[in-house]
């Protein structure tokens, strides 16, 4: 998996290539937490390029969301494939975490 | 009626996930899966595996973990043998609803995924290894 790290208007925005499993999770993981420790608030997170996502993938968003909400801060996700949504909506993700469909909703949101 | 299989081995390590992957994208294009099968699939015997993985083992020796695939009638069967601690996942507790997100368990998340994309799931113990067999209905 590749993780493109940016920034704009105080939003940090990473875009996810390739596949986010138990494997490869703890590389977000030790990213987003980074980001966190570093001050950032509202994250943005970029699923065009992602593929395959798994629970492992779903519990590093859940924590960062639990984190960011403590902080007063917010996580978006946006621009998901199909798939990836399908397996959101059946653990029941989508009922707390707002996913919309381009980064410059996400951006607006912020 | 079409009937095709194939079966691998995998190490007890997640950097086996991409074999994984791959072993399944192959048989899935062998017998003309929609992509969106293949994926269902591919999530739901990495969840399987990464569980045995993670908590299968207590000594840190190599262990291998079998996958058998088959295509029978409009069925794809996958049976997944492992010499680890018992485990029955059909049993074991699964997370239905994430939200509330404050009191949001994690645990089963997993299993919770797997059983709403497959079709059947059934387990046994048989001497020193768990015995996985899971059903997903691929055709109409």
């Amino acid at each position: 998996m590749e993780i493109i790290e940016s920034k704009q208007n105080e939003v940090n925005i990473f875009t996810l290539h390739g596949r986010l499993d138990s494997n490869t999770s703890p590389e977000l993981e030790k990213k987003l937490a980074g980001a966190m420790q570093s001050g950032a608030r509202n994250m943005v997170l970029d699923f065009e390029n992602l593929d395959y996502i798994s629970s492992a993938g779903l519990r590093i968003i859940l924590k960062t969301t639990k984190d960011l909400k403590r902080t007063e801060g917010a996580l978006i996700l946006c621009a998901m494939q199909d798939y990836v949504k399908e397996v959101f909506e059946i653990a029941g993700f989508d009922s707390f975490l707002p996913i919309v469909p381009t980064v410059d909703e996400a951006l607006s949101k912020l | 009626m079409s009937k095709a299989a194939t079966s691998f081995k995998l190490k007890n390590a997640l950097t086996e996930l991409d074999s994984l992957f791959q072993h399944i994208e192959q048989f899935g294009r062998s017998v003309e899966l929609p992509k969106k099968q293949i994926f269902q699939i591919n999530l739901a015997l990495d969840e399987l595996f990464t569980n045995i993985v993670s908590y299968g083992y207590t000594d840190s020796n190599s262990h291998w973990i079998v996958f058998r695939l088959s295509l029978v009638n409009d069925a794809v069967i996958i049976r997944i043998e492992d010499n680890g601690v018992p485990f029955d996942p059909v049993a074991a507790p699964t997370s239905g609803s994430a939200a509330p997100l404050e009191n949001c368990k994690i645990g089963g998340l997993g299993l919770h995924i797997v059983k709403k994309m497959m079709d059947e799931i059934a387990y046994e113990r048989r001497g020193d290894k768990n015995i996985i067999t899971i059903k997903k209905q691929v055709r109409p």
